[in-house]
């Protein structure tokens, strides 16, 4: 009973959390971006204007869209809230990892996906239709290479199980075994095409015929626009931890007293920010691909995954 | 007296599916009463059936009976409802009854006056049929009812047949189905031979025959029932066989039928011919992902709705010969509990598939009625007319996407176990087929998301593309309603996997070779896979965080604001039905990223009166090549009416010669006959 309780608690606590911090990776992003570039930036409290913002503004739709467009980013917010609960972020378990594993995870994202995507077609509108389009397109491709990815680690540990496989990790130390550094590689590939990144898609473009997410979401407005920006920075938070719980849990709290978690909470912070300038630096130095370009780098990132659970258990 | 009851309980459900006939066989000339006695006489006796299979899951013991006894000679046919046949007979059942309430209103409109008897009866001759493939104890009734069910799937897929698709349709199914029956009656035959009975029990028992006959006789069960479960390359009559009958009767051929030719796979080739061979495993894990791969990726770009649904079952086919492949391999390396896992996943599926199929196919039913077309691209809106119809449509769409909550996740959840497990038990090279296969399988999952967020979109959102689509009107409530069972059966089996699991336990503790852990229910929310607990599934709690998120997003936006409707932007110009975005082009970047599997071919025509950069209309023509019907069928039709063609010279017409043969037999068979004294 009071684990349960325990449980519920640190689950409240995590979504609140991430919630709180996902603005802030977003146009920490940006920030850097603008740094490399020799531009000033906006401030980093700039994600939480833009949300009080568009949540004040008022809410307008499309004459044509049915309930199908209102309920499409809420539930697309609902599925990222509900993924903070799967991830293990400061204590080296995830707060409901009884209710499943890396693949209820993806499930989820991909139940998002599936009605923001829905959503997108409901307005008539073209755009809408190519973002789905493109956007379900690419998921189709990235799943794969995200499954094989995650097989990898799922099978060093013998779990699917995040918090399981964030200890096993632990338990061995940090490893530059070749098969860890290829599905490192393979995954962060996949970590960008998931979360709409240059090489694949480019957040900050105004030209609608090269958009894909931002294509999607081209109709939403005010507080419906909130929830999606929000909930696509919570994703790709998650995204980013998901990594460092894979490959990197080192200075993650196992045990729950306040100076662990104060431990892991520096530690965590200090990993999420490297990744961060690991994405900036990424979408700095590419440039966008073409559409039918993006099957090629999802297939490389097959092959390392192959290539991983090759070398690793052959 | 419990026991006497629920043995009379099949025969006493065929003994209605035959009156039912009779009656409506001698109310041809009154349609509606031929409805009436037919469905409803279907849906009494496939309810005894589902309470007669719900029984034997629940007690775990076999029922078995007598179906016809002759006294005088001594010959009697019986049945057996193992747990297994129990599990197809409840998948029966539970979609039979709603499909049933759906055609009382439906035929009214789909199938003609005249025709309605020949429907109703071959409705019950189908489903009886079916009961009696489930639940035959030995070859001949097995082989009786598996031919009637050919039979009367061929009156059904005929009904329209004055179109020449439809009779084209009937015709492919038959030949096919028959060259399949055929390797069944041969292998069959050989089996009997072989052990000198004609009873499943001895037949299946698995010592009959061995080594290279073994091999033998499963290549010819394979052939045979890989046809009726539509396996590619076998699969050629599936998707013209179900546009062409009526959509209710394609939700049951779907959802039912294909699951005979999944239950003879299971009974026979992985179960009736003794301990598998590891090929045997590899070949059902091969074949189950081309099907999955190619299923969707043709469901992908057809625009029939009802042919979309038709590629995606033989996808859905696939995975269920993925899970029993894998069980398979588990089989033949004597893992009991991992093979009772896979199995079970591969059983949860056959079930899981079923409701979402039928709820799509009604759906598909209930709009095909409403608009008269099946093309996608003529529809459109369709929520606004349809409310009710458009969300179970959704229910169907992200069940059969395998999104967690609804019942396709679950089982695709305990395949990808298995398949890990797999990895993980077994050595060497072989190994990596499972996550390859989980790679696949995360595929297809994938773009069958993308598929059905094209159906349902374009289908049911945004603005109307034809006249029927605006015109359209919501079906009565005989139509929604055994929709929203099949809706909410989808969703209580997402969020209660437990019971799915704890019942499919009692069902694999019946085969041979498997054993599964009692750990692996984890109360009637949750499942825990065996036997490391690589993970565990609980929906409801997820479910729970979604809804209190749910809340929270209601919460941050809902103010009094009214909301301002306004209409889309039409990028300049005027909105309208002709510059949304249509299904041809939603699949497009699939069809040009694996254009090595559709070979598309694309031709635009550019119509001008005065000058070329003028053009007054533009024509646009885009196919994707029929692979398997140009490169294997074809080949193989031209390849067999050669060979019929050399035979001319043997009927050569003359009664003198045929006389002469006769003669010429007669006497090569005495004198082998006195070679062999």
């Amino acid at each position: 009973m009071l684990e349960a309780l325990v449980a519920i608690a640190g689950a409240l606590l995590q979504a609140a959390g991430m919630l709180a911090v996902a603005p802030l990776l977003k146009t920490g992003i940006k920030k850097m971006k603008a740094r490399l570039q020799n531009r000033q930036g906006p401030p980093l409290t700039q994600g939480y204007y833009d949300l009080a913002k568009l949540l004040r503004k008022e809410v307008i739709r499309s004459e044509t869209a049915s309930w199908v467009y209102v309920a499409g980013p809420r539930v697309y917010f609902s599925a990222a809230v509900a993924a903070t609960t799967l991830v293990p972020v400061l204590v080296a378990a995830a707060p409901l990892e009884a209710s499943g594993g890396i693949l209820l995870l993806a499930g989820t994202f991909t139940l998002g996906r599936f009605a923001l995507a829905a959503a997108a077609l409901d307005t008539g509108s073209p755009f809408g239709g190519m973002g789905a389009s493109r956007d379900m397109t690419i998921a189709a491709l990235s799943e794969p290479a995200l499954m094989l990815g995650l097989f990898t680690s799922a099978l060093a540990a013998g779990s699917m199980n995040l918090g399981v496989l964030a200890r096993n990790v632990l338990q061995q130390g940090p490893s530059f075994h070749p098969s860890d550094m290829l599905a490192f590689a393979g995954l962060f590939i996949i970590v960008i095409a998931e979360t709409g990144r240059i090489p694949v898609d480019n957040p900050a473009t105004h030209l609608e015929l090269t958009m894909i997410h931002e294509a999607m979401v081209l109709e939403y407005a005010g507080p419906d626009l909130a929830l999606v920006e929000w909930a696509s920075a919570l994703k790709e938070l998650l995204y980013i931890t998901l990594l460092v719980d894979l490959f990197v849990p080192t200075g993650i709290a196992t045990s729950a007293s306040p100076l662990a978690i104060l431990g892991a909470l520096a530690a965590w912070t200090g990993k999420v920010v490297l990744f961060a300038i690991a994405v900036t630096l990424a979408e700095s130095t590419n440039a966008k691909l073409r559409l039918f370009r993006v099957p090629e780098l999802v297939s490389v990132s097959l092959a390392l995954a192959f290539l991983a659970l090759a070398i690793r258990f052959l | 007296m419990i026991v006497a009851l629920v043995q009379a309980a099949l025969p006493a459900a065929l003994v209605i599916r035959l009156l039912a006939i009779t009656a409506t066989l001698a109310l041809t000339r009154r349609p509606k009463a031929c409805r009436f006695v037919s469905l409803g006489g279907s849906i009494l006796a496939s309810a005894l059936t589902l309470t007669v299979a719900v029984h034997v899951i629940s007690a775990g013991r076999t029922v078995d009976g007598v179906l016809v006894g002759h006294a005088a000679s001594g010959i009697t046919f019986g049945y057996v409802i193992n747990p297994l046949s129990a599990w197809f007979l409840m998948v029966l059942g539970l979609i039979a009854i709603p499909v049933a309430v759906f055609s009382t209103a439906y035929f009214a409109h789909a199938v003609s006056g005249p025709r309605t008897s020949t429907v109703g009866a071959a409705f019950n001759l189908l489903l009886g049929a079916l009961e009696t493939v489930f639940a035959a104890d030995g070859v001949i009734v097995f082989l009786f009812a598996w031919e009637l069910m050919t039979l009367a799937t061929v009156m059904l897929v005929a009904v329209g047949h004055e179109d020449l698709a439809s009779r084209r349709a009937a015709f492919i199914y038959l030949v096919m189905s028959h060259v399949g029956t055929g390797c069944l009656i041969a292998g069959f035959l050989a089996l009997s031979a072989a052990s000198g009975s004609l009873s499943f029990a001895v037949l299946l028992s698995g010592h009959v025959v061995s080594g290279p006959m073994r091999h033998g006789l499963f290549a010819l069960f394979f052939l045979g029932f890989g046809v009726k479960a539509g396996v590619i390359p076998l699969h050629g009559w599936l998707p013209e066989a179900h546009p062409a009958a009526p959509t209710s009767v394609s939700a049951l051929m779907s959802a039912v039928l294909i699951t005979a030719g999944v239950y003879g796979l299971l009974k026979v080739c992985a179960f009736g011919l003794g301990v598998p061979d590891v090929h045997w495993a590899l070949l059902f894990m091969g074949a189950g992902t081309l099907s999955a791969i190619l299923g969707v990726l043709y469901a992908l770009t057809q625009n029939d709705i009802k042919r979309l649904l038709a590629y995606s079952t033989i996808e859905h086919s696939g995975i269920i010969l993925l899970g029993l492949g894998t069980g398979m391999v588990f089989l033949a390396q004597d893992r009991a509990e991992l093979a009772a896992l896979a199995v079970t996943a591969s059983l949860a599926h056959v079930l899981n598939h079923a409701l979402f199929k039928a709820l799509l196919f009604l759906g598909a039913g209930s709009v095909v009625t409403a608009t008269g077309t099946r093309q996608l691209e003529q529809y459109g809106g369709l929520l606004r007319v349809m409310p009710w119809t458009g969300l179970c449509f959704l229910v169907g769409a992200m069940a059969i996407s395998g999104l967690p909550l609804l019942n396709g996740f679950v089982s695709e959840w305990l395949m990808f176990q298995a398949l890990l497990l797999g990895f993980g038990s077994t050595t060497g090279l072989m190994r990596l087929n499972f996550p390859l296969g989980g790679a696949m399988l995360a595929l297809t999952t994938a773009l069958a998301a993308a598929c059905f967020v094209r159906a349902f979109g374009i289908g049911f959102l945004a603005l109307p593309r034809s006249r029927a689509a605006s015109e359209a009107r919501e079906s009565p409530a005989s139509m929604l309603a055994p929709q929203a069972f099949l809706a909410a059966m989808c969703v209580a089996c997402g969020l209660f996997p437990g019971v799915l699991v704890g019942a499919l336990g009692r069902v694999t503790a019946s085969l041979p070779g498997l054993r599964p852990r009692p750990d692996m229910v984890r109360s009637a929310m949750g499942i825990a896979s065996v036997p490391e607990s690589f993970d565990a599934l609980v929906p409801v709690v997820l479910g729970t965080a979604m809804v209190l998120a749910l809340a929270l997003a209601w919460r941050v936006t809902n103010t009094d604001r009214a909301v301002r409707r306004v209409p889309t932007w039409g990028c300049g110009g005027e909105l309208t039905a002709r510059t949304e975005y249509t299904a041809t082009a939603f699949s497009k970047p699939l069809m040009l990223i694996f254009r090595a599997v559709y070979r598309p071919t694309r031709k635009v025509e550019a119509l001008a009166d005065v000058s070329p950069y003028f053009p007054q209309e533009v024509r646009y023509r885009t196919s994707i090549e029929p692979t398997f019907e140009r490169y294997i069928y074809g080949p193989l039709v031209r390849g067999v009416l050669h060979v019929a063609d050399g035979m001319k010279v043997l009927q050569a017409g003359s009664l003198h010669t045929y006389l002469a043969y006769v003669l010429v037999l007669a006497v090569l068979l005495l004198m082998w006959l006195g070679g062999a004294r």
